[in-house]
């Protein structure tokens, strides 16, 4: 180096003691300034630097030790110096290792973090710490919080604008329905996702009580569909599950409470009219049970009968009245013809 | 005198004409031969039990019918035929009914309609399943009623026109299944409140009494659906429900739930005057003829 050649002792001096060098002594050069080698020590304890290390702070070196009591910051997890990568974050110092997020423990120095209620957390445990106050759920695939109402797929729950309807690609709502393509697989691997209107063009049918997708048994009555175990008596709610169902101004009622309701029962044997019906006189009978109320003689569609206390007489029976009654039912009848004799 | 013969160890010795008895008899020998249970007797001019040898024994028995027959007297030991369900004595000459009646563990229908029936035995309204009871055409009133007649909770239609009723009890709001109620062409001249009791009640007849109002609480009942039946003309009423009475029954059912109809009744039972006389001339009747 030219410099260093024509450098002369008289105006070289020591950077510690201002004083000069003899010749042939010793010249410690560090980044182009010159020390006696005695001179040449840590500003704190004025030892010599071990293995030539030294660290420099204001001016000032300093061996490693004294620089590390002196300055260096301590991690406030493991109480350690903090060499190289300081984090500074909560009012402290950390060693990257060291700076973990509170719930899972993970890493926060590359990932960021956030502080909640005084702790260090994750995005990801921040928001789910958020909703789980909330009472709201977290997105499986943004982890951010589900404001409105979320959409169950896979067994995981989204935020529904993450996917797309399978069939005409837009984007879904809360209202999409999970479909599951290959009946019969427990797992839902398979199930894919479809707006309303797509899914309601598969058809797939809607249970008319439930309104929810039907994917086993179909029943199919009243001009719906209805899953098995939903379609029940109107009056009992017990499903009729195959049995025999009667219908009456759109709802579906169960045998007895049919004929309880609407007063199908027979007029002699009170038992529910399995079969034809007979209806006259304010009544109802079995076909087999139709008979005149005084002789009990059988009696068909086709049989002439009079009606008394609304009650069907046979016409030889009618003619075994006393005529004194008779004749006092046709005075009732004349006065009020509005009805009577059939 | 047939039991007197056989006492004697003589050949039976029938005290009714053959013919008679062949009529009923045969039925009945038929009926064992079939098994049939179901016994059509009807128009036999039977007068006694004792022409039907062996009825008492067949007791797959279900029904019986004996209408327009001479009967006068019921055996007690009808009771045996444990399995009948339905009685028809419809039209015989029957004055008093045995007690063991009461007791049949399956009658369902009993019809003793026109007999001459002055009294019902104590202790009647025993019937464990009763549904139809149907005493019309007699002579039977509120003060010839057994004690425990409106504890037939099981009935659910009572025929009691033609007879000679003036109050009905107001036990009658004990039979809670009844559906039927017919008054036809008695005496009443009025009714019970506690008729509004009888919520399942879809047939009303108080046509040809001598009542005047209606308790209010009969606005509680349906007597107006077309499932129900109400008839109560040919009565004194008072000219607002006669009135409503021109224009139709539901009308009637209407004003009687009002507030006014309220007043009105409430007035006309505390300025109660003399009934109305009895219009219905029964002297021709057969069941008064002895």
């Amino acid at each position: 180096m030219p410099g260093v050649t024509e450098m002369s002792l008289d105006n070289m001096f020591c950077s510690r003691c201002r004083e000069g060098f003899v010749p042939h002594e010793k010249i410690v050069n560090s980044n182009g300034e010159l020390w006696h080698p005695q001179c040449f020590v840590c500003a704190q304890c004025f030892r010599p630097f071990p293995d030539g290390i030294f660290y420099e702070f204001e001016g000032y070196k300093y061996c490693e030790h004294d620089f590390h009591v002196l300055f260096a910051p301590c991690c406030e997890k493991c109480g350690e110096f903090v060499i190289g990568r300081v984090i500074k974050a909560m009012n402290a110092n950390w060693h990257p290792g060291c700076f973990r997020c509170e719930e899972c423990n993970g890493e926060l120095a590359d990932a960021g973090f956030i502080k909640c209620q005084g702790r260090a957390l994750c995005h990801t445990c921040n928001a789910r710490v958020k909703a789980g106050v909330l009472g709201k759920y977290i997105c499986h695939q943004c982890h951010g919080v589900i404001d409105d109402k979320p959409l169950r797929f896979r067994g995981e729950l989204y935020h529904p604008y993450h996917f797309n309807c399978t069939a005409c690609g837009i984007e879904l709502n809360s209202d999409a329905r999970e479909v599951n393509s290959r009946p019969g697989y427990a797992a839902n691997e398979m199930n894919e996702l479809y707006c309303l209107r797509c899914h309601d063009k598969m058809g797939i049918p809607i249970c008319g009580a439930c309104r929810r997708p039907i994917e086993e048994r179909v029943v199919t009555a009243l001009g719906k569909h209805w899953h098995v175990e939903h379609f029940v008596c109107a009056k009992c709610e017990k499903p009729f599950l195959g049995h025999r169902h009667y219908e009456k101004k759109g709802l579906a009622y169960c045998e007895t409470h049919y004929h309880q309701l609407f007063g199908n029962l027979c007029f002699v044997c009170n038992q529910v009219i399995s079969g034809d019906v007979f209806t006259a006189l304010n009544k109802a009978w079995c076909v087999h049970h139709f008979a005149c109320a005084f002789c009990d003689q059988k009696m068909n569609q086709k049989t002439k009968f009079f009606e008394f206390d609304l009650k069907p007489a046979c016409k030889k029976c009618y003619d075994k009245f006393p005529q004194e009654l008779k004749k006092r039912m046709r005075r009732m009848y004349d006065l009020n013809p509005k009805r009577i004799p059939v | 005198m047939c039991t007197i013969a056989r006492a004697m160890n003589q050949a039976p010795v029938s005290c009714i004409p053959a013919g008679k008895m062949s009529k009923a008899k045969k039925v009945l020998d038929e009926a064992r031969e079939i098994q049939n249970p179901e016994l059509d007797l009807a128009d036999k001019s039977i007068s006694t039990f004792e022409e039907m040898p062996g009825l008492l024994n067949m007791i797959n028995v279900t029904r019986l019918t004996l209408s327009h027959n001479k009967i006068q007297a019921v055996p007690p030991g009808l009771a045996n035929l444990v399995n009948l369900e339905i009685l028809n004595l419809f039209n015989n000459h029957i004055t008093e009914l045995p007690i063991s009646l009461s007791q049949m563990p399956k009658l369902r229908i009993l019809n003793v309609g026109m007999n001459k029936l002055d009294v019902l035995p104590r202790g009647f309204g025993a019937f464990p399943v009763l549904e139809v009871l149907d005493l019309t055409y007699n002579n039977l009133s509120e003060k010839n009623l057994p004690g425990n007649f409106f504890m037939m909770e099981t009935l659910r239609a009572l025929y009691l026109a033609d007879n000679d009723f003036e109050y009905l009890p107001p036990e009658i709001g004990q039979l809670k299944n009844l559906q039927i109620l017919v008054l036809r062409e008695n005496d009443l001249i009025e009714l019970p409140k506690e008729i509004g009791e009888l919520t399942r009640l879809r047939e009303l007849h108080i046509q040809g009494n001598r009542l005047t109002v209606l308790p209010p609480e009969l606005g509680n009942l349906d007597l107006v659906s077309n499932k129900a039946v109400f008839r109560m003309e040919f009565n004194p009423w008072v000219t607002p429900i006669g009135d409503q009475l021109q224009v139709g029954i539901s009308h009637v059912i209407d004003y009687i739930r009002s507030e006014t109809y309220r007043y009105v009744y409430n007035r006309h039972q505390s300025a109660k005057g003399p009934p109305p006389p009895i219009e219905n001339d029964k002297s021709k009747k057969i069941s008064r003829v002895r």
